[in-house]
């Protein structure tokens, strides 16, 4: 609602305008800081998306689904296909052949037979359970992505089928996927049906990254933010004259905000739309380059953001530049009542306040936010404590800037060295939300770069564990696995060369603590366990089912295990029956810490044994206790039993053979290992390297961003320089005091972003992530790293000067007009 | 055409002083064979309207612009046009402009990030002079108790008298003032050229004055039109 | 599994259509025109540059009983097809479709050797079609195999047709017996056939241009129908009668042929008739068969008939005129209230009519090629 005249308004409006119309520059400067913030975080953003969707995807192409199986144990062929299909069952065929050589895995499958998948899955949006072909309804749901029978890995199964004929019976095996039909019963009795996955259960690990993703990426809205807010103010500052001059008219302040209002919309209006454009163009670049190489586990497309809507960009960016006006014009009021209420103020004190708000804050801000990270026990209060110390950060890094630069401006002799110190005492007030904007920037890649390292690392490294043993061979329905363990422990060239073991699944009971304390000796004081125990009280606890894992005979692959916590020789001890072990989740939750003694409850038998070492065990919640498999008494009931081999310098077939043999079936499921890990690395592959290329774009535009505003900072304080040369300065001495002073800016900030980026990797890695998933990833700084980030904020600096320097050549500079020179020049 | 006579040494002379420009295809020559001799203690007005070249012959006159022709000598040192531009050349104008040649323009003489007297002690200290009497300096200007003061925090004919301490403090033996009172109040600005007349005839070193004020103008011993040379 | 399955929805879903696809452009080759569909996309238009011929029907060329029941695996396409005009025991009107199409990728000639079921051969596709339109509302399933690893297939003598579960089946009585079950609904019907097969066109050639491109074809024009229809979790028992229609060809829409308009009518007078039409840019090919009650069936010519679009629903004619001077025919041909569109791969329109005017009765019609029909 404008309280006045259309006409008036374009008047005001020109008159305000006019101010470009001098200065295209500026104009430019800040429609190019707009599109550069959109850019940023349209980008990162995107990349978030197809991150997130990409890993999403990877996953659905990983989790388990069912598959049918043959009761009689043998493989199944074509004709089992036809059978179950015209018994009406949906099910379709999943030829996997793999290649020799280089050739790689392919996977045939019977698009024409899927048909029936679709028709039992729930349509998207369609509450109707029947199809009734009305034209409102005529439209078709589109799948959620375009796969395609390329060979990458999927081809048609009659293709696959023609290369099985070439390759060993071994290398090529026939699943049928299956939906479960309602009620199960229908299933033929000469059937079962079993899960069906193509790898690691990756699910809690993505959640947890993809969790990380988004605290970042709402980091980068931040620093975007303030990007923005900081190019707002420039050009406000650069217009007080013309405020000033159009007060003294009689234009009410109230007047002017609106017409500002409407020009930075209209502005952010044209910026945003090219900004979200190029966002996206880089998204897709950064993507591209590697997404070809990763491209597509299971034929996923890197691309999977796609669809996004351009609106919600726009909008989102078009929010923020309206909160960052309006924050001016709150700001403004404050101004003005504050002139109001106290006339004798210093104008300087009130301008400045925006700026640096109470510098004073920061400090107990910081305190509030350290210590609540370090306490809190939800994950809103630990993203509250971030906020805290961000904004504590925010405030006090150009603040200390200043500080510093103060305090060694009263300390030198030197006037030059004097005057130096000073500037840059200005320029970290002046530039002070690029500034904070940068640290922030440098603070998130360093702590994405830890924390993906250290994910890499301590994946690879588990992983490695877990899959150690080359292959992995399941025990069929109703075969003896005992038996198989005679045999194996029989065979005189695996004793000699290889190494394996046998491995149970199934649930253990633990007892409800108030009747018989688990328990024996709860290590209370145990520091590891402090945080855990403040989550529930011990006598909360009923009696609950964990995971059992059993294995034996201990052999090399499992001695290779890296333990969190660990007695002394444990898989001595374990190997003997002496104790058991459980996995990190477990000791957490009920707490356990090593020499606690366990009491199980196995098949009605009470086993009663100190725990001799707590194991990492990603990727998921459950609790899970590993104990040797001669405790486990003989009517135990196994969910799953199978053998970890490598066979050394035996062959895998002639192991598979008496396998077979010994247990009657005409195949054995054999899986590689090393085709798991390959799968599984290549997931996370994927992912990190999104990441690393979200937080480099958030990098490089900020710094582009500080370019950007010190540029307009120099060129208000190109005079100065000017007059530097004036006094005496040679040209050379005068791009010396500049290099310094932009050199030294950008390289305290890093230094500055130093402390917050390791404290952002530990609450990450220590805080977030055991709070979302019951388990921590190990801390680790990378301090090659820092160095790196130390190379680019020099880097920074110097593009600076010698933006600068160009500045200083040529004609002479004119000193900014008088009435400038007040306010917060220095 | 004012060319005065000396008796002294002169400290500054000028032969033959060309300079022209490029604008809208044309070469407009804003100096041509200007002719100047300067004795220690004399002083100089510059006059014409605006573009006819007066900043541009102080410029050249500290070395911040090169000459198209010409020579300039100025305290024993010797620049021909051809060979002004050369990096030893910059070195010795740079060298002359610390210790020599003390400038003062309309304004924006002072860092504003700096006091008053730390501006003063500042351009004392690149002259090689000692920062003892910086505060006398600013005393003598009768702005000795702002010393501690930021440039924002002053008037602006008080800035003016803080730039003329600055100057005076390096000890200059030409002072080129650029309009030095333009942007002050009548009443200041003749307390101002008062301020620097005074200085000057008691620090004997010579003075250029740019000027469209022909009662300021009428104070300098010379006088140069630099309208009525281009013509 | 809800997003597993989504997951496998769209691949397959995307993928199935990329096969058929790819099937139908290999066939229709690169100088085709791409927006001539053929009858449910199946057949488009033939480069005949395939290295191993597909048989092409022609003039002369004879129906041979019973083998002509089963599969032609040296032509590109062919159906089994019945439609069925049926009331519910309230009298409330019922249609049923059920069609099974092959569409040959290779020709391979009959006295070849299908390729071993182990290879998973993709030499054939099939593809079943099953509808219900019953008070306005059209229920349309379709079904996706590939020929020759039995799951779906033709046997002539006694005859079985068979998708997965959804079959034909002659039973030993000598009835058919016919099954589909989707997961909300299906029927099983059985199916008494009364009077021989009739040829369409010149002894079962049925010209479909005025160049000579045609297809074997005939009919069974009068099957009385009883049995079951499940639906909304009620089964309820239905009775009427059907028309089943047996067509082949390796060559159907020639370039510039937009689509197909295709009606079976049961006339009250006793009488039936069969007319299509292929539409083009410049009016169309028209043919049909008059059926009388009692003595031969007459093949109609180009001439002998006109057929004129009324009404529309959307892009489709839902109301038609058709005319045979010859036998004092002239009579209204109206789809119920509703839309009948099959909305599978290839969306086309199949819906009971009736018949009023000159004559009453009632049949079916098919419609194809209807720009703006989704």
């Amino acid at each position: 609602m404008f309280l006045f005249s259309a006409s008036q308004f374009s008047n005001l409006f020109s008159v305000l305008f006019s101010h470009y119309r001098r200065h295209p520059l500026q104009l430019l400067a800040l429609a190019l800081m707009i599109m550069l913030a959109t850019m940023l975080w349209t980008g990162v953003n995107h990349l978030t998306t197809q991150a997130r969707a990409s890993l999403g995807q990877s996953e659905q192409a990983a989790a388990a689904r069912s598959q049918l199986e043959r009761v009689d144990g043998q493989a199944l062929t074509v004709a089992d296909f036809v059978t179950l299909r015209r018994a009406g069952l949906c099910v379709t065929p999943w030829l996997e052949v793999e290649r020799p050589g280089q050739g790689g895995r392919l996977v045939g499958v019977d698009p024409l037979a899927a048909g029936c998948f679709a028709q039992t899955a729930p349509a998207a949006g369609n509450n109707s359970p029947e199809r009734i072909d009305s034209p409102e309804s005529s439209k078709k749901p589109e799948p959620a992505w375009t796969p395609v029978l390329n060979g990458d890995p999927f081809i048609d199964i009659s293709e696959a089928a023609e290369l099985a004929q070439n390759v060993a019976p071994s290398n090529v095996s026939l699943s049928l996927l299956i939906v479960p039909p309602e009620p199960a019963s229908a299933l033929p009795a000469d059937y079962r049906m079993t899960g069906f996955s193509l790898g690691p259960d990756t699910g809690e690990l993505g959640d947890s990254f993809l969790l990380n993703l988004d605290a970042l990426g709402f980091l980068v809205l931040l620093i975007t933010a303030l990007l923005l807010r900081s190019v707002y103010q420039l050009g406000m500052a650069q217009r007080r004259d013309s405020f000033a001059l159009l007060q003294r008219f009689g234009v009410m302040p109230s007047a002017i905000n609106r017409v500002l209002l409407v020009e930075i919309l209209l502005l952010a209006l044209l910026s945003v739309v090219p900004g979200v454009w190029l966002g996206r163009l880089l998204a897709g670049t950064v993507s591209g380059g590697f997404g070809q190489a990763l491209d597509s586990l299971f034929d996923t497309p890197l691309y999977a953001g796609q669809s996004e809507n351009w609106l919600t960009s726009i909008a989102t960016m078009m929010a923020i530049v309206l909160v960052v006006c309006l924050a001016q014009n709150v700001q403004a009021l404050l101004l003005r009542t504050a002139a109001v209420l106290s006339f004798a103020l210093p104008a300087k004190l009130l301008t400045g306040f925006g700026v640096r708000p109470w510098p004073w804050l920061a400090l107990p801000l910081a305190a509030i936010g350290l210590a609540v990270a370090l306490l809190a026990q939800s994950l809103p209060l630990v993203f509250f404590a971030v906020a805290l110390v961000f904004a504590a950060t925010g405030i006090a890094a150009p603040f200390a800037i200043a500080a510093l630069s103060a305090t060694l401006a009263r300390k030198t002799r030197e006037p030059l060295a004097c005057w130096r110190h000073t500037e840059l005492g200005v320029m970290a007030r002046r530039l002070a939300l690029p500034l904070v904007a940068l640290q922030f920037a440098l603070a998130m890649v360093l702590a994405v770069q830890a924390l993906v390292t250290v994910f890499e690392v301590t994946f690879d490294e588990w992983l490695g564990q877990r899959l150690a043993a080359d292959y992995f061979i399941e025990v069929p329905a109703g075969a003896s696995a005992n038996a198989a363990a005679q045999w194996l422990a029989a065979q005189p060239e695996l004793a000699q060369s290889g190494d394996w073991h046998q491995v149970v699944r199934g649930v253990a009971q633990l007892p409800a603590a108030a009747n018989d304390p688990a328990m024996a000796d709860p290590k209370m004081d145990n520091p590891k366990m402090a945080d855990s125990k403040m989550a529930g009280s011990k006598t909360d606890r009923k009696a609950q089912s964990v995971d059992l894992f059993a294995l034996g005979p201990v052999s090399p692959l499992l001695t290779m295990w890296s333990l969190q916590a660990a007695g002394d020789q444990p898989w001595q001890g374990f190997a003997a029956g002496e104790g058991v072990m459980v996995n990190e989740q477990l000791a957490r939750r009920y707490p356990l810490a090593v020499g606690d003694t366990l009491v199980l409850t196995l098949a009605n038998t009470r086993l009663e044994r100190p725990v001799l070492a707590i194991y990492a065990d990603y990727g998921r919640p459950a609790g899970e206790v590993l104990i040797n498999l001669e405790l486990l008494p003989d009517e135990f009931v196994p969910v799953f039993e199978s053998f970890s081999i490598s066979p050394g310098a035996s062959d895998i077939t002639m192991i598979t053979d008496g396998l077979q043999r010994l247990w009657q079936v005409e195949s054995v499921r054999v899986r590689d290992n090393k085709r798991i890990r390959e799968l599984a690395d290549a997931v996370f592959d994927q992912t990190f390297l999104l990441t690393r290329a979200m937080t480099f774009v958030t990098l490089v535009l900020a710094a582009v961003a500080l370019l950007i505003m010190g540029w307009v900072f120099f060129s208000t304080r190109a005079w100065y320089f000017r007059l530097l040369q004036v006094w005496g300065l040679t040209k050379r001495q005068v791009l010396a005091q500049l290099g310094w002073l932009a050199l030294t800016l950008t390289l305290s900030i890093t230094l500055l972003a130093l402390p917050l980026g390791v404290w952002l990797t530990w609450v990450l890695v220590h805080r977030i992530n055991p709070l979302a998933f019951g388990w921590s990833l190990p801390m680790a700084i990378y301090p090659g790293f820092w160095l790196q980030l130390g190379v680019v904020s020099v880097l920074i600096g110097l593009s600076i000067t010698l933006l600068m320097r160009s500045q200083l050549g040529g004609s002479s500079p004119k000193p900014v007009s008088a009435a400038s020179l007040r306010g917060d020049e220095r | 055409m004012g060319q005065g006579t000396s008796v002294t040494e002169p400290l500054l002379k000028v032969r033959g002083l060309g300079k022209h420009f490029a604008s809208a295809g044309q070469t407009v020559n804003v100096l041509s064979g200007l002719e100047l001799t300067l004795a220690p203690g004399e002083s100089l007005a510059l006059m014409g309207r605006s573009g006819s070249g007066k900043s541009t012959l102080l410029n050249i006159l500290c070395g911040l612009e090169q000459p198209d022709a010409g020579f300039v000598s100025i305290a024993g040192e010797h620049f021909a046009a051809d060979s002004s531009a050369s990096g030893p050349n910059q070195q010795r104008w740079a060298m002359l402009r610390r210790q020599r040649i003390g400038v003062v323009f309309q304004e924006a003489n002072l860092m504003p990030a700096l006091s008053l007297l730390d501006n003063v002690r500042l351009r004392a200290r690149l002259a090689g002079q000692s920062d003892q009497h910086c505060g006398d300096w600013l005393k003598r200007l009768g702005i000795g108790e702002l010393t501690q003061r930021y440039p924002d925090q002053v008037s602006g004919g008080q800035r003016q008298r803080a730039a003329l301490a600055m100057v005076f403090a390096m000890r200059p033996s030409l002072i080129l003032a650029d309009e030095p009172t333009g942007s002050l109040d009548v009443r200041t600005a003749l307390e101002v050229a008062d301020e620097l007349f005074h200085q000057q005839a008691a620090s004997g070193c010579a003075l250029i004055l740019a000027t469209h004020d022909s009662a300021l103008a009428a104070r300098c011993g010379q006088r140069l039109d630099l309208a009525q040379m281009g013509a | 599994m809800i997003k597993t399955q989504n997951w496998l929805t769209g691949f397959f879903q995307k993928a199935a259509t990329l096969v058929l696809l790819s099937v139908s452009v290999l066939l229709a080759g690169c100088s085709q025109e791409s927006d001539t569909g053929g009858f449910a996309g199946l057949a488009q238009a033939i480069d005949g540059s395939q290295s191993e011929p597909f048989l092409q029907p022609g003039p002369g060329d004879r129906l041979r009983f019973p083998d002509d029941w089963g599969p032609h695996p040296q032509h590109r396409i062919e159906w089994w097809y019945l439609t069925a005009n049926l009331k519910t025991a309230d009298g409330e009107p019922v249609g049923v479709q059920w069609t099974q199409f092959r569409q040959a990728i290779e020709p391979r000639p009959a006295s070849e050797e299908p390729p071993a079921a182990e290879l998973w051969p993709l030499q054939a596709a099939w593809m079943a079609h099953a509808a219900v339109s019953l008070e306005g509302e059209h229920r349309f399933a379709e079904k996706f195999a590939r020929g020759d690893i039995g799951q779906a297939g033709a046997v002539a003598n006694p005859l079985d047709i068979w998708l997965d579960d959804w079959r034909l089946t002659q039973q030993p009585d000598g009835a058919l017996r016919l099954q589909v079950n989707t997961p909300q609904w299906g029927y099983d019907l059985l199916l008494r056939v009364q009077g021989e097969p009739v040829a369409h066109g010149d002894q079962g050639f049925s010209a479909k241009s005025a160049s000579g491109e045609g297809s074997m074809y005939f009919s069974l024009v009068d099957i009385a129908i009883s049995g079951e229809l499940t639906l909304k979790g009620e089964t309820q028992t239905v009775a009427g009668r059907g028309w089943f229609d047996r067509e082949w060809s390796s060559q159907f829409l020639k370039a510039g042929q937009q689509g197909w308009d295709w009606f079976a009518l049961h006339l009250d007078s006793g009488d039936k008739v069969m007319a299509f039409q292929l539409r083009q840019q410049d009016g169309g090919f028209l043919s049909g068969t008059w059926i009388p009650e009692s003595g031969e069936s007459v093949a109609l010519p180009p001439d002998a008939l006109s057929l004129t679009p009324l009404g529309f629903s959307g892009a489709t004619p839902n109301l038609w005129r058709l005319q045979i001077p010859q036998y004092q025919v002239d009579i209204n041909l109206a789809a119920p209230a509703g839309s009948y569109i099959n909305n599978g791969l290839f969306p086309y329109w199949e819906s009971p009519l009736s018949v009023s005017g000159s004559h009453s009765g009632e049949g079916y019609m098919e419609l194809t090629g209807y720009r703006g029909s989704p």
